[in-house]
């Protein structure tokens, strides 16, 4: 960070030229210089060169926090948000955690995005909270969302409240996504609420359809761009108490079985991993999820379930619903 | 540089020594003396937090349920510490330690044993260490820094840095440069993690490239201890009977290799799974002392 004058006081330009003369340009050289050796060498009292060097420290460290607070801070502030399907929610450990990145993973057609809409008309409408839905491969439609809802309630007045407490963007290419998150982060959270209801769930769909592109090759740009996102995303969780949930591609590993894709760099991201795969046998909608990293449950846990969980009628239009959801499958 | 009389005191006066941290991990009374580094590097999903919560537990808790009673200062830079998992790793060793049941008292006194700090950048990883320092002085108990981990900002480094390996590397070689002056004047012992850049072989550890340390030479310096992780397959464990339904239960073992390059050179393979309560050690018979040094 270059240092510049009136970013604290005393730090005017006089000073700043002779600091300019003994090679002292950032905030991180003056800190880590020797204070007595640089008063002699820019003529200035050791005293106000000591004051400036604690100012700067004080305004650009990060501040320790006794475990006990963080602790007392966590309890108050996170939740759990049900995904509205029990055998996920079984496998999360009661659902997606606020201040937490969880990814689903899965080849094309495994059901990621529909899970992701199922989430979010679940937390929209039964949970009442509002949701911010990131879509970076065009697969969101309006009318799929209302879909779900109407199998959930026939008021019109309460489908056009779920539906407005979704908040979806949708961008194709890792700079609008690192614009809108730094965006939602700086005050734009605030805006979105509206009609009650604070963001509680970030879904991006999917986050590796913007960085796979930009990875291999000389590998610097994108791994770089990479981890901001993940930054982002990690800083969006843990400050505004946010669940964070995202897709991911899978490949095929050097001894053939299936793993997530974006590389061993961003497997540290999510704190959860689901992975999604299609059920040979059974009905169209039925998938099976496979839990391989979670941080409290141990072991690898699989769990059957069924993607029209969402979209479970009373019993008399099954049929016709099970019909358009064929149509949508394809798509994904 | 003037010091006041407590600031020299707190500082000569001596931390308590991590050597008994966690005797199995380390080769033969090779735990970390004060002023040495561990590194602990391995791919996701080996264990790496596992261990180093279960070494912040046996830190911060009461000599009477097994702990040592220091205080720790956490730096975390992947912004993936969970409080909820050490909480509840901490509940469970002061439950089985025989006491009168935990009360929440006990738990936030060990719990405000613990400092953590947050970095989301180099630079301010270097300006919070050089903040830290009067951190350490004001506290005399503060034995351990963890920092998970400190390759969190390889990449953002290398971009900035451009085409010149030397400014890609000039950040993170301060950090090693004003953590190697911390080791000198405060006597502290610093665990941390790094994880791997690219997917390494499933060999032996002590062959591979891949396990090779990827960072700047200053930290390559600083390591004296490192222990590379890595998972088995899981392995099938027969019923144990407490399992009660007779049901079989597939662990996840991981293994732990350790090198140590000071006082007693030597290595030691360790394995560990992960339970409810933390991680648990699996004997392994101990293998005749390693003549040839695997360095």
């Amino acid at each position: 960070m270059k240092l510049s004058s009136g970013m604290c006081p005393g730090l005017d330009e006089n000073l700043l030229r002779s600091l300019r003369a003994a090679d002292i340009r950032t905030v991180e050289d003056l800190v880590s210089s020797d204070i007595e050796d640089l008063a002699q060498k820019c003529s200035v009292s050791y005293k106000a060169l000591f004051a400036i060097r604690r100012v700067l420290l004080a305004q650009n460290t990060a501040f320790p926090v006794s475990g006990a607070d963080l602790y007392e801070e966590l309890l108050s502030s996170t939740a759990i948000l049900s995904t509205g399907n029990p055998s996920l929610d079984k496998l999360l450990d009661s659902g997606l955690y606020t201040g937490e990145i969880t990814e689903l993973t899965g080849g094309p057609g495994s059901g990621k995005s529909q899970v992701c809409f199922g989430v979010a008309v679940h937390i929209a409408y039964q949970l009442k909270q509002s949701v911010i839905y990131i879509d970076t491969t065009g697969g969101l439609t309006a009318n799929r969302l209302l879909q779900m809802l109407q199998t959930e309630t026939n008021n019109t007045d309460e489908q056009m409240e779920a539906l407005q407490r979704i908040h979806t963007f949708r961008l194709f290419d890792v700079g609008a996504l690192l614009d809108c998150l730094y965006g939602l982060g700086g005050g734009g959270l605030h805006k979105v609420c509206v009609g009650g209801g604070s963001v509680k769930a970030l879904i991006v769909d999917s986050v590796s359809a913007v960085i796979a592109p930009l990875l291999g090759g000389k590998q610097n740009e994108g791994m770089s761009l990479m981890i901001q996102v993940a930054a982002a995303l990690k800083t969006m969780a843990k400050d505004f108490s946010v669940a964070v949930l995202v897709t991911n591609h899978v490949t095929r590993s050097s001894s053939g079985e299936v793993q997530p894709g974006l590389g061993v760099s961003w497997s540290h991201v999510p704190r959860t991993r689901i992975l999604l795969e299609r059920v040979e046998s059974g009905a169209s909608g039925r998938r099976s999820a496979t839990l391989i990293k979670s941080s409290r449950q141990a072991c690898l846990i699989k769990e059957d379930f069924d993607l029209q969980w969402w979209s479970r009628a009373e019993g008399e239009r099954g049929g016709e619903t099970s019909g358009k959801r064929k149509l949508d499958e394809t798509d994904t | 540089m003037s010091e006041s009389g407590t600031q020299l005191f707190a500082r000569l006066e001596a931390r308590r020594c991590l050597k008994d941290v966690e005797p199995r991990l380390f080769a033969d009374d090779g735990g970390p003396d004060r002023g040495e580094v561990v590194e602990v590097y391995g791919p996701e999903g080996t264990g790496k937090t596992e261990l180093l919560y279960h070494l912040l537990c046996r830190c911060v808790l009461p000599e009477a349920a097994g702990g040592l009673e220091v205080d720790v200062v956490f730096v975390d830079t992947d912004y993936s510490l969970d409080m909820f998992r050490l909480a509840s790793v901490l509940d469970s060793r002061l439950n089985a330690g025989g006491s009168a049941g935990s009360d929440d008292a006990v738990l936030r006194l060990c719990l405000s044993r613990l400092l953590v700090v947050r970095c989301s950048s180099s630079s301010q990883l270097l300006l919070t260490l050089h903040f830290l320092e009067t951190t350490l002085s004001s506290r005399p108990r503060a034995a351990l820094l963890l920092i998970d981990s400190i390759s969190a900002f390889y990449w953002s480094d290398r971009s900035e840095g451009g085409a010149s390996v030397a400014k890609q590397e000039e950040k993170l070689s301060r950090c090693s440069e004003l953590l190697g002056r911390l080791l000198r004047d405060y006597r502290i012992t610093i665990f941390a993690t790094c994880h791997p850049i690219r997917r390494g072989s499933n060999g032996p550890p002590s062959s591979s490239e891949a396990d090779r340390s990827h960072l700047c030479r200053a930290w390559q310096r600083l390591v004296t201890h490192r222990l590379v992780c890595s998972r088995q397959e899981a392995q099938h464990n027969p019923a144990n009977g407490d399992e009660g339904s007779g049901e079989q239960r597939n662990w996840q073992v991981f293994t732990v290799h350790c090198s140590s390059w000071t006082g007693t050179k030597g290595s030691r393979v360790s394995s560990f799974r992960v339970t409810d309560g933390g991680v648990e050690f699996i004997w392994t018979p101990r293998p005749p002392p390693d003549l040839s040094a695997v360095l």
